[in-house]
């Protein structure tokens, strides 16, 4: 088992806010806490948030850095069980975004007890194309030649947020201030988690998650789709589907008042 | 005079088109309004047929998300971004590998310039290649250091050097730890009745009940011959009994001709000062007591 203290500098735990619940929020690929500064101001005011970042993002120590157990979502989910069990937390609600919405799925399984409610801001649960069942909007190939990209490039790559994450339709001043103050990350953590996010599959743990969950998607993302929500939606028996009005893929970003409206909305009708 | 000096003396008129690159502008809608030659006669796209295009007809799906994702954002806020290499569609349908250097001005416009990186990128290839094999052999390497062959379980080097770890683990986080000996009871006698191969038979049949019994976080070793290590996070005297009982109890199961496989079993549980010298020392002579007591029975080390 591992000590709360290592946990917390490992994963660069932070707690702000006050209230009767705790939110969990965990940021997407790329990224790290830093992409939720637009929802916690509100929500502090209602809960109790903790933040963090994956190891091998953001300020995580990454020392601590494992190929093999970062190389597949479960590495990811295992930091979110460590933390949960560190912290002793029970009945949270925890928000993913993008990628972070199927690890925080997998955590849920594996601890049910952790969480009360799943909260889902543009997920996919595969970005393949599989036909004919399912379009996850990508083929493979093109896949592996972004990887293979990354590679070349030697870049962390999503240390700046894109116009195709935020949408084309929102302006150049907020894509500029979006980007602006994200990380660097290290190109081969980049690449492994990449990997794992864009050439796995894990639409048949969606079958398993039982919590209550809420799902964003936008009307306009070229990462997910409307579809890819609505066969989230239908395979997780105990959700509620949004579609919100909106280009890109970072709602929580480009719309925060919105998502963070009907967070509180969600959160209440469920008690 | 040779026919360079002969043109220095010459001054030609010159443009874009007489370099050896490609060369092209967008607008603020990322739309192609000047490009040079280059790209009709060394890239096989008509004169003009990019002009009014959007730049994402010359880019394949995958540089189409790098350049969005990264090098637009970084001309936002760097106003330039250098040595990008992506991969660009010619005339004819061909992908050809480019490094793209690309500033911004004020007005939205961005100036491109492409190089050909055909051969930069076989090496890149190469290197990313070379890099994944040694990552694989570092991998095989490692695990055929820190394991034992015939049982897959930790070897001793390993098994040592995790202990030490788990050992300091347990004393900052206030809880003990069991470190359990098991030896196989007459093993020789396995070997001069029934012959090696069924001595390697038992020895990796125990393995199997070791590992399918062991918790994700504890540690299991063929620490010599037919001694095995075990240690065990977050137990103590009473939690290791119970272990060890049922360990008796699976071992049974591994039968040598008509009769079922003994063990010896010592046991030791730490204190804030154990270290795993000390651990070792007193669980080996736990071990020592259940084999004069008898076999096939756990010995707890009795440290008063």
């Amino acid at each position: 088992m591992l000590l709360t203290d290592d946990v917390i500098l490992r994963n660069n735990v932070k707690i702000i806010g006050n209230g009767p619940q705790t939110l969990v929020l965990g940021h997407g690929f790329g990224c790290d806490q830093n992409m939720w500064r637009f929802l916690t101001p509100e929500l502090q005011k209602n809960f109790r948030i903790v933040l963090f970042d994956y190891v091998g993002s953001g300020s995580s120590d990454i020392s601590q850095y494992n190929k093999d157990r970062y190389s597949s979502l479960e590495g990811y989910a295992q930091d979110i069980i460590e933390i949960c069990q560190a912290l002793q937390l029970s009945d949270a609600i925890f928000v993913g975004h993008s990628v972070s919405s199927i690890i925080g799925g997998l955590a849920s399984i594996e601890i049910p007890n952790a969480f009360s409610k799943l909260i889902m801001i543009c997920p996919s649960p595969c970005f393949l194309n599989l036909p004919p069942d399912y379009l996850g909007g990508f083929e493979k190939q093109d896949l592996q030649e972004l990887l293979n990209l990354m590679d070349k490039n030697y870049i962390g790559w999503a240390n700046y947020l894109a116009p195709l994450v935020i949408g084309e339709a929102n302006s150049s001043e907020l894509i500029g201030e979006l980007s602006g103050s994200f990380c660097s990350t290290d190109p081969v953590v980049a690449k492994n988690f990449a990997k794992a996010t864009f050439l796995s599959d894990y639409r048949h743990i969606l079958k398993d998650i039982k919590h209550p969950t809420l799902i964003f998607q936008s009307q306009n993302d070229s990462l997910a789709s409307p579809e890819i929500g609505q066969f989230i939606s239908e395979n997780i028996t105990t959700s509620e589907l949004d579609i919100v009005k909106a280009d890109g893929h970072c709602l929580h970003m480009t719309h925060p008042n919105k998502i963070t409206d009907a967070i509180l909305r969600y959160v209440d009708n469920h008690e | 005079m040779n026919e360079l000096q002969n043109g220095a003396n010459l001054c030609p008129t010159y443009s874009l088109n007489d370099f050896p690159c490609g060369a092209f502008v967008t607008n603020a809608a990322r739309v192609i309004i000047y490009c040079n030659d280059y790209f009709s006669t060394e890239l096989a796209w008509q004169p003009d047929a990019l002009i009014g295009k959007s730049a994402d007809v010359i880019f394949t799906i995958a540089s189409k998300m790098f350049y969005q994702t990264y090098l637009i954002p970084t001309l936002l806020h760097e106003t330039t971004c250098e040595e990008m290499q992506l991969t660009m569609i010619d005339g004819k349908g061909v992908r050809i590998p480019i490094t793209v250097n690309v500033k911004t001005d004020n007005n939205g416009f961005i100036y491109w310039s492409f190089f050909n990186a055909s051969k930069r990128d076989k090496l890149y290839e190469e290197l990313i290649q070379a890099r994944e094999t040694l990552e694989e052999q570092t991998k095989q390497l490692t695990l055929l250091a820190s394991t034992d062959e015939l049982t897959t379980l930790l070897n001793r080097r390993e098994m040592k050097m995790r202990s030490i770890l788990a050992i300091e683990l347990a004393a900052r986080s206030q809880y003990s730890i069991a470190l359990i000996q098991l030896d196989i009871d007459y093993f020789k006698k396995i070997n001069d009745n029934f012959g090696h191969p069924e001595g390697d038979r038992v020895l990796k049949e125990l393995g199997v009940v070791l590992k399918g019994f062991a918790r994700k976080t504890d540690l299991v070793a063929r620490f010599g011959g037919e001694e095995f290590l075990i240690l065990l996070p977050n137990i103590n005297q009473q939690g290791a009994l119970l272990v060890c009982q049922r360990l008796h109890q699976l071992i049974a199961n591994i039968k040598v001709g008509d009769a079922a496989i003994k063990v010896s079993i010592g046991v030791a549980i730490s204190n804030p000062e154990s270290n795993f010298k000390t651990l070792y020392t007193e669980v080996d002579s736990a071990l020592y007591k259940a084999k004069e007591s008898g076999r096939d029975r756990t010995e707890f080390y009795n440290r008063s």
